[in-house]
């Protein structure tokens, strides 16, 4: 589903309106963590981030992730050094006030699956 | 130059998880057992036992005041400070944002300030488990704010530590110093070499076999902070050495 198409759905907030990918890229797949030493091991390539967690690094280990856009949780907000590396690194950034638990449940309703999801609809 | 053999992060009964025999008395007991000249007595998100410990430890071993912060992306960061006034300031900012208990009565939130016997004096109201609402960047600045060093805890271990929490180390943080847990591999420890930072040794202590088990030795003319900072950096014929 493409991100413009899920941001509508979820109501999400574009914190990145910069970028004119939101219309182009497509998700299938997500991950949510707030530890970043799971998002670089775990999460799916070409997937949507939902974190609470808002350091900086979020974007470095999206980018070595490959992650295409990180949804902020429970109203949390970056930084504006967070949201201007994003917008460098090509990474969609949305913001959304309902809680990690709310947006993947949305999230997977849409057809997102977790990378052990998508994993196993190869077998 | 002496050798001084440094334990540079130990908690006291003011930390919920440390065990209720960890006493300004046995900390000092131990750490000389272990022929230890130095230690830093660093309780979660706060520095209320470190006038206490110091004062057990009279002449016998250099006790730096510190504290373990829990930064927002619940990363732990270990200041160390040139005096308790400085750690007491950055401890009363750090308190301000912790929550407070619902029941200090519980025998696991027991957070107790102690006097130099280790008699109870009170109990800390605020969670000291938690995070603080202060960010990475902003715990760092505030402790460099108050002329402290900035050490980044237990980079080694797979949780409250900047890899776990962030992934990758964040260099643009400032950190002075990168600290080894007491299990630390040494193969592990060279991935951290790259980053040009002091990398020291620490035990991490919660109870008192704990302390000295993990040491790092520092060559300097005495068991002050400024001679700790010049070794650290290497500066001036002073120099540390991990164990």
């Amino acid at each position: 589903m493409k991100l413009n198409e899920i941001a509508r759905r979820l109501e999400l907030e574009n914190i990145t309106p910069e970028l004119a990918t939101e219309e182009s890229v497509d998700v299938a797949a997500g991950h949510a963590s707030d530890l970043l030493s799971d998002v670089l091991a775990n999460a799916p390539k070409g997937g949507v981030l939902v974190t609470i967690q808002v350091h900086l690094n979020v974007i470095a280990v999206s980018v070595h992730a490959g992650v295409a856009a990180v949804i902020f949780a429970s109203a949390r907000v970056p930084e504006e050094s967070v949201r201007t590396r994003a917008v460098e690194e090509g990474i969609q950034l949305y913001t959304s006030k309902q809680s990690t638990f709310d947006v993947v449940g949305q999230l997977y309703t849409l057809g997102l699956r977790g990378s052990h999801g998508l994993r196993g609809s190869h077998e | 130059m002496k050798r001084f053999l440094a334990d540079l992060h130990i908690h006291t009964v003011l930390s919920p998880c440390a065990s209720d025999d960890m006493t300004p008395p046995a900390i000092v007991r131990a750490a000389i057992d272990k022929g230890l000249a130095m230690i830093a007595i660093c309780d979660h998100n706060s520095s209320g036992n470190v006038t206490a410990v110091t004062e057990a430890a009279g002449n016998d071993i250099a006790v730096i005041a510190g504290m373990e912060i829990a930064t927002a992306e619940e990363v732990h960061v270990v200041g160390l400070f040139s005096n308790v006034e400085a750690a007491s300031a950055v401890s009363e900012k750090v308190r301000q944002s912790l929550p407070r208990l619902k029941d200090v009565s519980r025998a696991s939130d027991r957070q107790q300030f102690v006097d130099a016997q280790g008699r109870v004096l009170g109990a800390e109201t605020r969670m000291l488990a938690a995070a603080s609402r202060f960010g990475l960047g902003d715990a760092v600045r505030m402790i460099k704010g108050h002329d402290g060093i900035a050490v980044a805890a237990h980079v080694d271990r797979p949780s409250f530590s900047v890899l776990s929490q962030l992934g990758m180390f964040p260099e643009a943080a400032g950190f002075d110093a990168i600290e080894a847990s007491a299990t630390a591999a040494l193969s592990r420890l060279a991935e951290f070499a790259s980053l040009g930072l002091p990398i020291i040794a620490s035990s991490d202590a919660h109870s008192p076999s704990d302390v000295g088990t993990r040491w790092t030795a520092f060559e300097m003319l005495d068991g002050s902070f400024g001679e700790l900072v010049l070794a650290l950096r290497g500066a001036m014929g002073r120099r540390c050495c991990r164990a």
